[in-house]
């Protein structure tokens, strides 16, 4: 756990697709799945990173987004990025049969989830969705980890073509699960929420905000309408906390607080 | 009285205490800039004990403030610089309603580049309904060659007069430390009819991060706040309590129950708690209060005015 800023080196980087990359720190950082650190690039901003290797080497999966994610993504093996962390409240494994739906880098959190479930005796189905077959991420590492594995792409260019939901759906019928974790869009998220409640499944979500201290003191990433701070009491959300949430899958607030409608 | 409050009846009897006409059950407030941007969050502080909250400081327009890092933690302390960040005065009100069902006063931060635009945004904090107003008197006078209006008797005067002029509800000015003589500045508080002033806010702070090579604020400079300003906190409450008449609230670096009552002993009304929601969590609150009633209960203190200035010579 490092209070402050602690800076080190970049010990090992992974092109995982032709827009993300895994950065391997030079730190041990235990950590459960689904918590995330405060990563700084020096000379640019800190972003919440979920965690998407725990402990040695700790690593952080990001896609090239904006000008701090493109500034990361031009980082060579060496250089110097500061952590604070780990921080959030993680997902809680309880079932015996988990599906898990991870869409576009919102497999980052999933994948070390998946890991931990196996290692833990607990089978796990993984539904991996993309926009393409060149942006499904870490499918050969949960595939060597053991984890079923479904694949959709909106295009159809890697197993089925359809949307993660759509393949929730139809595996659900099969009524073998007992919990349910995703991360990924909100709108994706929102549906899955309604699919596992529909099928009497307890689903767990790692929610996104808009993240300034990630201590819990300055109110940006508050969820209405009972206040809880996705940086604390989150980031991972059970589905009874969620359905409290008047702003999950409707509107998000921006770096000034104002709310910004999806 | 929330559920579950440890000792009901009589923490209430001990532990109020008014300022400027507001009434607290117990003289813990939560300081601006922490969990203040939605109504939602300062609803569930009050609701958690709180005797009253402070928004977070609001303006004219919305403000997304400076890139992160925001907010660091240093030893016996925190960095921030926000700068500024909030949804504006309009879209406000809607936050002002959900806060106060939180049961507890709650006083609006504002802040300004003018004279004008304090007025402005002062005016519309009390339309939305906050029971007092703070001004965050830190940010720069853009009209005056970006002076900061706390750190001239004669910027803190007109500003504090104009919001005065031009509303109903009492006013309270935040002041800092980072100032020739903050006592100067409390009184041109009082000469313009200021109804309170909280000291102090943070400390002018800067962290370089030796292995960067660079500050790691996102704007280089921030503000330093938590334990380690608490003794230049309570000398500034002290100070000021001695050579005005104004009603104190003390504000930097209360962390304990005892932390609190030095506050109070140096003439504090009551005290604002901020970074310690960090060290403590969100139930800091009601903690602080129990603290003070023990103390009290322990060294024979009554009522909250017996303490209030015990330690003025």
């Amino acid at each position: 756990m490092t209070d402050g800023v602690y800076t080190v080196k970049i010990k090992d980087i992974v092109k995982e697709t032709k827009n993300i990359k895994t950065f391997r720190l030079d730190l041990d950082l235990p950590a459960l799945p689904g918590q995330y650190i405060m990563l700084w690039v020096p000379g640019y901003d800190e972003k919440p990173l979920s965690i998407s290797y725990p402990g040695r080497d700790m690593g952080v999966t990001v896609l090239r987004k904006g000008a701090t994610t493109a500034r990361l993504h031009d980082m060579k093996r060496g250089d110097i990025l500061g952590v604070r962390g780990p921080f959030g409240r993680a997902f809680k494994i309880t079932g015996e049969r988990l599906i898990a739906v991870g869409g576009g880098v919102g497999m980052a959190p999933i994948a070390p989830l998946a890991e931990k479930a196996i290692e833990m005796g607990r089978e796990i189905t993984v539904i991996i969705g993309a926009v393409t077959k060149s942006e499904l991420l870490f499918v050969d590492r949960l595939e060597r980890a053991g984890a079923e594995i479904i694949i959709t792409t909106d295009d159809g260019t890697c197993g089925m073509k359809c949307f993660t939901t759509h393949a929730l759906e139809k595996e659900l019928e099969k009524g073998r699960y007992d919990e349910c974790f995703t991360c990924g869009p909100e709108i994706m998220m929102y549906k899955v929420l309604e699919i596992a409640k529909r099928h009497g499944l307890p689903t767990q979500v790692s929610m996104e905000r808009y993240f300034k201290c990630g201590i819990g003191i300055c109110g940006a990433c508050v969820m209405d309408d009972g206040g809880l701070r996705v940086c604390k009491e989150g980031p991972n959300f059970r589905d009874v906390e969620i359905e409290k949430f008047k702003d999950f899958g409707k509107y998000t607030r921006d770096a000034s607080g104002k709310k910004v409608y999806w | 009285m929330p559920a579950g409050y440890p000792h009901q009846n009589s923490v209430v009897f001990m532990l109020e205490t008014d300022i400027c006409g507001l009434r607290l059950e117990n003289p813990t407030i939560l300081a601006s800039g922490i969990l203040g941007n939605v109504g939602s969050s300062l609803r569930r502080v009050a609701r958690a004990g709180a005797g009253a909250v402070v928004t977070k400081s609001i303006g004219k327009q919305a403000r997304e403030g400076y890139k992160n890092p925001t907010v660091i933690k240093i030893e016996q302390g925190y960095l921030n610089a926000i700068g500024l960040a909030n949804p504006g005065v309009d879209d406000f009100g809607e936050e002002i309603k959900t806060a106060k069902e939180g049961g507890v006063p709650v006083i609006g931060s504002i802040f300004g580049f003018s004279v004008r635009e304090f007025v402005s945004v002062a005016g519309k904090m009390e339309d939305h309904g906050v029971d007092a107003l703070e001004l965050n008197l830190s940010c720069p006078n853009v009209g005056k060659a970006g002076a900061f209006f706390s750190t001239t008797e004669e910027l803190t005067y007109e500003v504090v007069k104009a919001v005065k002029d031009s509303v109903s509800i009492p006013v309270i000015a935040k002041l800092t430390a980072n100032t020739g003589d903050i006592v100067a500045i409390a009184k041109a508080c009082e000469r313009a009819g200021c109804d309170a002033v909280t000291a102090i806010n943070t400390l002018k702070a800067m962290k370089i991060d030796i292995v960067a090579g660079m500050p790691v604020l996102g704007n280089k400079i921030g503000g330093l706040s938590g334990p380690c300003i608490k003794p230049v906190a309570v000398a500034s409450v002290y100070e000021i309590v001695k050579e005005t008449g104004l009603p104190v609230i003390g504000c930097g670096g209360v962390t304990t129950g005892e932390d609190a009552v030095e506050f109070l002993m140096a003439g504090a009304r009551a005290v604002q708690i901020g970074v310690g929601v960090a060290d403590r969590g969100i139930g800091i609150f009601r903690k602080v209060a129990g603290e003070i009633e023990e103390f009290m209960k322990d060294h024979g203190y009554r009522s909250l005015e017996e303490l209030i200035g015990a330690a003025q010579g």
